[in-house]
């Protein structure tokens, strides 16, 4: 179970940041009072343009930045209070983490079973089962750098659920893949759903948040807009598909500004 | 403390696997020493053989008969020439064309056999250009050699007794002139230049690979898979610190070893004459010391690192400091004077002397104490500030 409580991320922009943006101010609001729940069993999906804040919300769960304001609760342990245990629950992929690039797959597998204190019997099994299912044995031998993009992301899908975890946390699961490959990814995220895994991922496609996320959260710079099932936001936007859904939310929020 | 053993072993393996990295790091640099070492003494030697090969040119003014023989006793070889034009001879001495000129007196002869107390005493000149080897040479066998050769054979034309006029000789005749302690030499030999060495050594095999190991990987992104993962930064911090001091201890292993077997190859046949030999607390107190200066350059390279985005940025933070220890490892090998008290407060420079005294076994355990411990405690504390480096995210730029 993920709770997020008013989460706010402000970050500090230096000034090669501040021209870049072409602002003067040096405060960046990318997550603003944000909540929400997402229970095991489920796929949630954070929907929402580029510079929305999806990236950033994920990273606050992960441990990997630290909250401005707010709390988040993860399997009960709050992030900044024990962010060594969060770490243990959780596998968290994105697209700016990446495998050491001199080692083989197989080294890296083995690496962080053992950082996340696997027994070898178990790590043996891990391995035959994600191996396989990923269609990864065929390289498991070569070195990270030699691999294709999309033979890359396979393998830090693999090792991100070596130590099986509750949580699984995906920052755009299918980015650079090709559709058959995303296939299989989106499937692999339905079968940890239906072993009661609680699976999180953000996304901007709206074909994928349709078909695989049980819930949706839409955001829009930083906050969240629209909440819940397919129908549910359908129904309250009073629209006949996803994207005109998210459009009208979208005028809302810029009109209302 | 789980995973900082994988840690340590994760960042072993990237450079042992790597040939290409097993040569730079540990061949490369011992190979360019040797190379180095061995070309200069060859050229020296063979300079040496050079100057002994050449054949002297000497120019003698109104040189008396017989004096050739003389210079030919220390030097036969030589070739003697006349002066016909003083002032051309002495322009071939400045351009290294002669390499003697000698000048008698003109009735140098009559002046020595028809001495009598009270006249003046006959003077004989030499020029040279000490400048030019070979002139020096010259100046050294003919002026010093055989002149001298000559005096002693005039003046037993004038004296039956020779020995009446010595009064005392000096030392000619006393193999055991200089006494000193062996050992104690040849620890003051090795105490001027270890203490310099390693802090090469130590700094300097670190350096590269620590830089690396930090700075690179967060500029690849591989840091970040880390930081997910349930190990406690400091684990992370002590697994990294300890492989690279692992490999800069290897590293200077090698190098040392290296140095010592190739030492009469790279100082000619001569070599130093000096034999150094360690007790065993002499080498139990060196091999703690170490161990913590290593532990010391690499949590300080580590240091520098994670506060760099780049390798680059990196290296460029490392050199300064790099730079300080070698100037502080220079400062303590031209130190003649015994260090003040507080000399051993100061952290890498405190490690040099203690070096320096255990070699001449001068060190007394306070100061061994006092070094080490602030060594160790100072290496603690900077892995400290790494962790919380760690900590923060604006640091490791994720
Ligand atoms: N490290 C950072 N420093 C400063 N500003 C940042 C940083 N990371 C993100 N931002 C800013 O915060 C905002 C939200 O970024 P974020 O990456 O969370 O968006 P996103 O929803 O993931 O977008 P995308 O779909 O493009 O991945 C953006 O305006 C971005 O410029
Ligand atoms: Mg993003």
């Amino acid at each position: 179970m993920i709770q997020i409580k008013g989460l706010t991320k402000i970050y500090k922009l230096n000034k090669k940041q501040m021209k870049e943006s072409k602002t003067t101010n040096p405060m960046k609001t990318a997550v603003d009072d944000l909540s929400l729940t997402a229970k095991p069993g489920e796929i949630y999906g954070l929907l929402g343009p580029n510079g929305a804040g999806k990236t950033t919300t994920l990273r606050c769960i992960s441990t990997i930045i630290k909250p401005t304001k707010g709390e988040i609760y993860v399997s009960g342990h709050e992030v900044q209070k024990e962010p060594e245990k969060v770490r243990g629950k959780i596998g968290f992929l994105t697209g700016d983490i990446k495998l050491d690039p001199q080692f083989s797959v197989d080294y890296m597998f083995n690496f962080f079973g053992r950082i996340h204190n696997i027994p070898e019997e178990k790590l043996k099994a891990r391995k035959e089962e994600l191996f396989s299912y990923f269609e990864i044995k065929d390289f498991s031998h070569k070195k990270i750098k030699e691999l294709s993009t999309g033979m890359a992301q396979k393998a830090a899908i693999a090792v991100c659920l070596v130590h099986d975890p509750e949580i699984v946390i995906f920052d755009e699961p299918t980015n650079g893949l090709d559709v058959v490959t995303a296939r299989s990814v989106t499937d692999y995220l339905k079968k940890l759903k239906n072993e009661g895994k609680l699976v999180i991922i953000s996304t901007h496609v709206m074909s994928e948040a349709e078909k695989i996320c049980d819930r949706i959260g839409i955001i829009i710079d930083g906050s969240k807009v629209a909440e819940g099932n397919l129908e549910e936001i359908l129904h309250e936007t009073n629209t006949g598909d996803l994207e005109d859904a998210f459009f009208e939310l979208y005028r809302n929020k810029k009109g209302g500004k | 403390m789980s995973g900082i053993s994988q840690i340590f072993g994760k960042e072993l393996t990237r450079v042992f696997r790597d040939r290409k990295m097993i040569f730079s790091i540990f061949l490369l640099p011992v190979i360019i020493m040797i190379g180095i070492m061995t070309l200069v003494s060859h050229l020296s030697s063979s300079a040496q053989e050079d100057v002994k090969a050449h054949n002297s040119i000497v120019y003698i003014q109104n040189a008396p008969a017989g004096f050739e023989e003389f210079i030919k006793t220390v030097d036969k070889n030589c070739e003697i020439f006349a002066v016909n034009d003083w002032d051309s001879a002495k322009e071939m001495i400045k351009n290294g064309d002669a390499d003697l000129l000698i000048e008698f007196p003109e009735d140098f002869v009559n002046m020595v056999s028809g001495y009598h107390a009270g006249d003046v005493v006959p003077q004989i000149k030499t020029y040279y250009n000490p400048s030019e080897d070979y002139s020096s040479a010259a100046y050294e066998a003919i002026s010093t050699g055989a002149l001298e050769v000559y005096r002693q054979a005039l003046l037993s034309q004038r004296v039956d007794d020779m020995a009446s006029l010595s009064v005392f000789t000096v030392n000619s005749d006393n193999p055991d002139m200089i006494i000193q302690d062996e050992e104690k030499a040849g620890g003051k030999m090795l105490g001027m230049m270890l203490p310099y060495f390693v802090t090469i050594l130590l700094f300097a095999g670190a350096m590269g690979i620590g830089t690396d190991m930090v700075a690179g990987e967060k500029e690849r992104g591989t840091m970040a898979s880390l930081l997910v993962s349930p190990v406690k930064r400091s684990s992370i911090v002590l697994g990294k610190v300890f492989a690279l001091m692992t490999i800069s201890g290897v590293s200077s292993v090698i190098y040392v070893g290296a140095m010592v077997a190739f030492m009469p190859q790279m100082m000619g046949q001569g070599g130093l004459g000096l034999n150094l030999t360690l007790n065993s607390k002499q080498i139990a107190m060196l091999a703690a010391l170490l161990i913590s200066i290593a532990f010391l350059y690499s949590a300080i390279i580590v240091l520098f690192s994670v506060f760099a985005k780049t390798v680059k940025e990196a290296s460029s933070y490392v050199m300064p400091v790099y730079m300080l220890i070698l100037v502080l490892g220079i400062t303590t090998m031209f130190t003649t004077k015994a260090p003040q008290e507080w000399s051993y407060m100061v952290p890498i420079y405190n490690t040099s002397l203690t070096l320096q005294g255990i070699l001449t076994q001068e060190v007394t355990m306070m100061h061994y104490g006092m070094t080490l411990g602030i060594t160790l405690v100072l290496g603690a504390v900077l892995v400290g500030v790494i962790a919380k480096a760690f900590e923060s995210e604006k640091v490791m730029a994720i």
